[in-house]
């Protein structure tokens, strides 16, 4: 039978990394993926990442795809697509589905990196047309171009909820509400900003009654919870829809190594059954690793770097590396991996409600309720300072692992320091030239540069503006508030649009000068 | 011995639902009351309800409905749902038509492989 | 939990629920331990379904074809499940020859029994069903076999045992038997120790090492089977069917999915790790058997694949009945892969045995100590 050194099943972010590292290090090394295109959800993902310089961080979804596919192709790993492998069998044996036949091979070690599958959650009217996953609508969108409808409702508000929303109106659709039945938002906060000052407003504590619609659906009413998830009579909310979109979290798409044989266990916070193995993949089976959402639901960053764990471990159980080496190299790796596992949405912090910061300031509860950051919050946070003349307003309220913020600027005037999850602050005495890296540099699209008063009464807002296309210059409608209501009359006075910005547009409106703090989009009229 | 074993323990008597109706099992169309009155019949594993109903032995293999009917089960139980082993996998991960399964490619031609 | 019975089975497969249901119906007070988590767990949820009297070997026919005139009839009613029975006659295909010899000595046996089995050339084959390919060229017909629904006719045994007051107890591996005062008494577990006046041991292969601990020895060997379920499509046939060298079986089901099951050659000699687990050679081998006698289904897909240990005696019938050397002890196991369709029969004819010491139908010819040396 033919044999490879290395199978890996998925190339998504994780098994793409693990065939890199796999094959650098001398490993015959094959990928299959049963879809047509390589790169997992990385090319749906046209956001840019969070994390560190190290993480990829303000690279975008896809162009990260693109890089790891190059890097692939370098390192000499195969990637054969359209290749669905039906099984796993004993003695290491994986059965591959190509076109109109199956092919046997083995492998002297396998890492599965299947990913992870959308859950559902039922409701009357749960199984209309017109119901769709989250990560659905991110396909037909990102990898199609097809827009899933006109008027959405999304159910969920953690990270995909959160990016998804924002995605529907990139593309013209309408989303007409945010909707998760537990009483805080559950993504970043600052995903969560940056679609509510769009106008979609926020219900937590809230969720769907029922879809109406006979052949597809027509409308959904919502209603709120108490603390027990039961309806409160007389709360209830009608909106006509004709899509509604569920991001109601991920399982992991294990049942390769359970039909393998590999020892299992039911993990809630790894988001349900999952292999038992160590923290660099092994699983129960000498010679089969596990990487990515398969082995616990997480992100596209940690998924590379679990990629590599298991690459690196790989290639020492096959004797391609010594020891020393593999743990020389699982233990910088640990220490990447350590970094992103770090803030307040961590792993060990899933289910916690925190109350401060590790600053020791409060957490916004209006942006947990609501999706924005108050008015009357947003003065105790480090990033956000007033001077005169053009400044930086840092609207990172959470801890999270990011830090390109501080790269961005090359004048100095932003800070994280060594701990990457650490609030960004504006530099006492530094000098911002204007220039709006920061701005088009920030993953959460939370910085903002405000010019309070320009001495005519006016203020000058830039902010990024990722809808296309970008109004013109003279261009009058609304300044949106961070809770996307208009709160003043505002004018385009710049468009900037640079290579640098990678895409992000900065739009720079004046508005009258007490709105300088306020207005925080922009709305033609 | 966990809680599913000793098959005479007391779980109470089957109350109809207002929900009993909706479909859980899409592929299969089994319906949560359905689900639920198997229970009472003493089918207390996963494997045992997919066995007596057929949840999750259609098209999707259960990837849609697993967790549902895990849920459903483990509350009607009144057990906690991380108690309940999921239903075992089986090849193929995806379904197969019988020509292609049938269709095992001699060694000596199979494509994609490495070559030294 | 009640560990003290009149009867204690060991074994919640097919056999173990069906008599625990006739014993219970008969008014007696029974526990079923099961060693796995589910019921049925065995060949009882893994085989192919089918409920037929062509082919079987002469000292079990009597009982199947018992359970075929009295007990399969109103099985669903009596269980209050969808047995989904159907009796619509048993096809056993041939293709060659030789096939037809082998068909035609099985055909005569079993009518020296009584059995309506005749031999049929290819064409009445098609006749009966139009699907099967001009590669056959004749048939045992035995219009009173059929097939039925495994998994709902076990747990339906389990549910109406249960509703009669039978306790079951899965998780609950039975590692040795005791005999107390000459008598069987104790069912050991690592978690209990049951006590009971009779025990029916009906644990598969897991029997002869029970057995042992009461020096009890059933020669029996493992045989790993395949089987695949296909997805659903529009009625076709209702036969059941298999081939003369039994190396394909198979019938759709109500659902509208095919369940076939088939030999590779290799399933004594395949490998397992510790649970019954499938060889990548054996479904696509299945699949060009299929193929070859319905060329119309090479389409449809298949959705599942399993396997299952079946329980081999040296001369391929059950060992079943009294253990008369240790007063109490009855045995039912070493089915061979032919459980199913005769369990109603055997739970309800052991049922008769343990409370009453008689039967219907004679057991002696699958006495659990015949096995005797060739010379």
């Amino acid at each position: 039978m033919k044999r490879y050194d290395l199978i890996i099943v998925g190339a998504g972010p994780s098994g793409l990394s693990a065939g890199i590292e796999a094959a650098k290090k001398g490993l015959r090394t094959v990928v299959f993926d049963e879809n047509e295109k390589p790169g997992g959800q990385l090319f749906k993902q046209i956001h840019k990442f969070f994390g560190s310089k190290e993480h990829r961080a303000k690279v975008r979804g896809y162009v990260i795809g693109q890089q790891l596919l190059e890097e692939a192709d370098e390192a000499g790993v195969e990637v054969v697509l359209n290749a669905t492998v039906i099984g796993l069998y004993q003695d290491k044996e994986v059965v591959v589905k190509r076109g109109g036949q199956i092919e046997h091979y083995k492998g002297n070690a396998v890492i599965i990196a299947t990913g992870a599958a959308e859950n559902m959650v039922t409701f009357p009217g749960w199984t209309l047309p017109g119901v769709i996953g989250a990560g659905a609508a991110q396909t037909m969108m990102n990898l199609h171009g097809v827009l899933p409808g006109k008027r959405v409702l999304m159910l969920g508000s953690g990270n995909v909820g959160l990016v998804v929303s924002f995605q529907l109106e990139q593309c013209g659709c309408e989303v007409v509400a945010l909707v998760d039945a537990a009483p805080r938002v559950g993504g970043y906060g600052v995903h969560a900003a940056k679609v509510a000052r769009t106008g979609v407003p926020f219900y937590l504590s809230h969720t769907i009654v029922e879809a109406e619609g006979t052949d597809c659906v027509t409308g959904v009413t919502i209603a709120e919870v108490d603390n027990a998830f039961h309806f409160i009579p007389g709360t209830e909310k009608h909106f006509d829809v004709d899509t509604i979109c569920l991001a109601v979290g991920l399982s992991p798409m294990s049942q390769l190594l359970k039909m393998a044989g590999c020892k299992m266990v039911d993990d809630p916070k790894k988001g349900g059954q999952v292999p038992v193995c160590d923290p660099h993949g092994r699983t129960s089976l000498p010679g089969v690793y596990v990487a990515g959402d398969v082995a616990g639901i997480e992100e596209a960053s940690s998924a590379m770097i679990e990629g590599r764990m298991a690459g690196i471990a790989a290639a020492e159980f096959l004797g391609y590396i010594g020891k020393d080496e593999m743990e020389s190299e699982l233990a910088s790796l640990d220490k990447a991996l350590d970094g992103l596992r770090q803030g307040m949405f961590a792993p060990q912090n899933r289910g916690k409600q925190i109350t401060e910061t590790e600053e020791g300031i409060e957490v916004s509860q209006n942006l947990l309720l609501h999706g924005y950051v108050a008015d009357d919050e947003l003065e105790r946070y480090p990033g956000v300072t007033h001077k005169a003349g053009v400044h930086p307003v840092i609207e990172c309220t959470q801890n999270i692992p990011c830090n390109p913020c501080q790269d961005a600027c090359k004048k100095g005037c932003i800070s994280i320091g060594s701990k990457i999850t650490s609030l960004p602050i504006v530099v006492e005495g530094s000098e911002c030239i204007n220039c709006g890296m920061c701005v088009a540099g920030c993953s959460g699209q939370a910085i903002f540069l405000v010019d309070e008063d320009c001495g005519d009464g006016t203020a000058t807002v830039t902010l990024p503006y990722e809808f296309l296309p970008p109004p013109e210059v003279g261009t009058r409608g609304k300044g949106l508030g961070r809770d996307g209501k208009a709160v003043c009359d505002a004018e385009v006075v710049s468009v900037k649009s640079m290579k640098a910005f990678d895409k992000t547009n900065l739009l720079t409106i004046r508005v009258p000068k007490e709105y300088a703090m306020k207005a925080r989009f922009f709305k033609a009229v | 011995m966990n809680s599913v074993n000793d098959r005479s323990r007391d779980i109470g008597p089957f109350l109809p639902g207002p929900d009993d109706d909706m479909i859980i099992c899409r592929c299969e169309e089994i319906t949560k009351g359905e689900i639920r009155q198997a229970v009472h019949d003493g089918m207390w594993t996963l494997t045992e309800i997919r066995r007596y109903l057929r949840t999750g032995m259609g098209l999707c293999q259960g990837q849609t409905c697993g967790r549902l009917v895990k849920g459903i089960v483990a509350r009607e139980l009144g057990i906690s749902p991380a108690e309940l082993e999921p239903a075992t996998s089986r090849v193929p991960m995806r379904p197969i038509e019988m020509e292609v399964f049938a269709n095992e490619v001699p060694e000596e031609k199979e494509v994609g492989s490495y070559e030294d | 939990m009640k560990t003290n019975a009149e009867v204690v089975i060991v074994g919640g497969g097919i056999i173990g629920c069906a008599t625990a249901y006739y014993l219970a119906g008969m008014g007696a007070e029974v526990i079923v331990l099961e060693g796995s988590d589910h019921i049925g767990n065995g060949g009882s949820s893994r085989n192919g379904g089918g409920v037929r009297q062509s082919g079987r070997d002469v000292r079990e026919l009597p009982l199947v074809m018992y359970g075929i005139r009295n007990l399969w009839p109103n099985l669903s009613e009596e269980l209050e499940v969808d047995c989904e029975y159907h009796q619509d006659g048993n096809l056993r295909l041939g293709k060659t020859e030789k096939h037809r010899e082998i068909l035609t000595k099985l055909a005569d046996s079993a009518r020296g029994v009584g059995l309506d089995v005749r031999m049929i050339d290819g064409d009445e084959v098609r006749e009966i069903n139009p699907y099967l390919s001009r590669e056959v060229i004749c048939a045992s017909w035995c219009p009173t076999d059929g097939h039925a629904n495994p998994l709902t006719t076990t747990l339906g045994f389990y549910k109406t045992a249960r509703k009669r007051g039978v306790t079951f107890v899965t998780g609950e591996p039975v590692r040795q038997l005791r005999v107390i005062k000459g008598k069987i008494r104790q069912v050991i577990t690592p978690n209990n120790i049951y006590e009971g006046e009779n025990v029916l041991v009906a644990a598969g292969l897991d029997s002869r090492e029970i057995l042992t601990s009461v020096g009890i020895d059933i020669p029996m060997t493992n045989s790993l089977l395949e089987c695949l379920v296909t997805e659903a499509q529009p009625h076709m046939f209702d036969q059941m069917l298999g081939t003369a060298e039994a190396d394909f079986y198979g019938h759709q089901t109500k659902h509208g999915s095919f369940v076939f099951g088939g030999s590779s050659g290799l399933e004594r000699y395949n490998k397992d790790n510790g649970t019954p687990v499938t060889s990548s050679k054996t479904a696509p081998c299945i699949c060009r058997g299929i193929m070859k006698y319905f060329p119309d289904l090479a389409k449809v897909k298949i959705v599942r694949t399993w396997a299952g240990w079946m329980d081999a005696s040296s001369d391929g019938v059950p060992a079943l009945g009294a253990v008369e050397e240790i007063p109490g002890l009855y045995v039912a196991c070493a089915f061979n892969g032919h459980g199913f369709g005769i369990a109603p029969a055997v739970g309800e004819q052991l049922a008769k045995l343990i409370l009453t010491g008689r039967t219907d139908v004679d057991l002696s010819p699958l006495h659990y100590d015949r096995y005797k040396a060739k010379i």
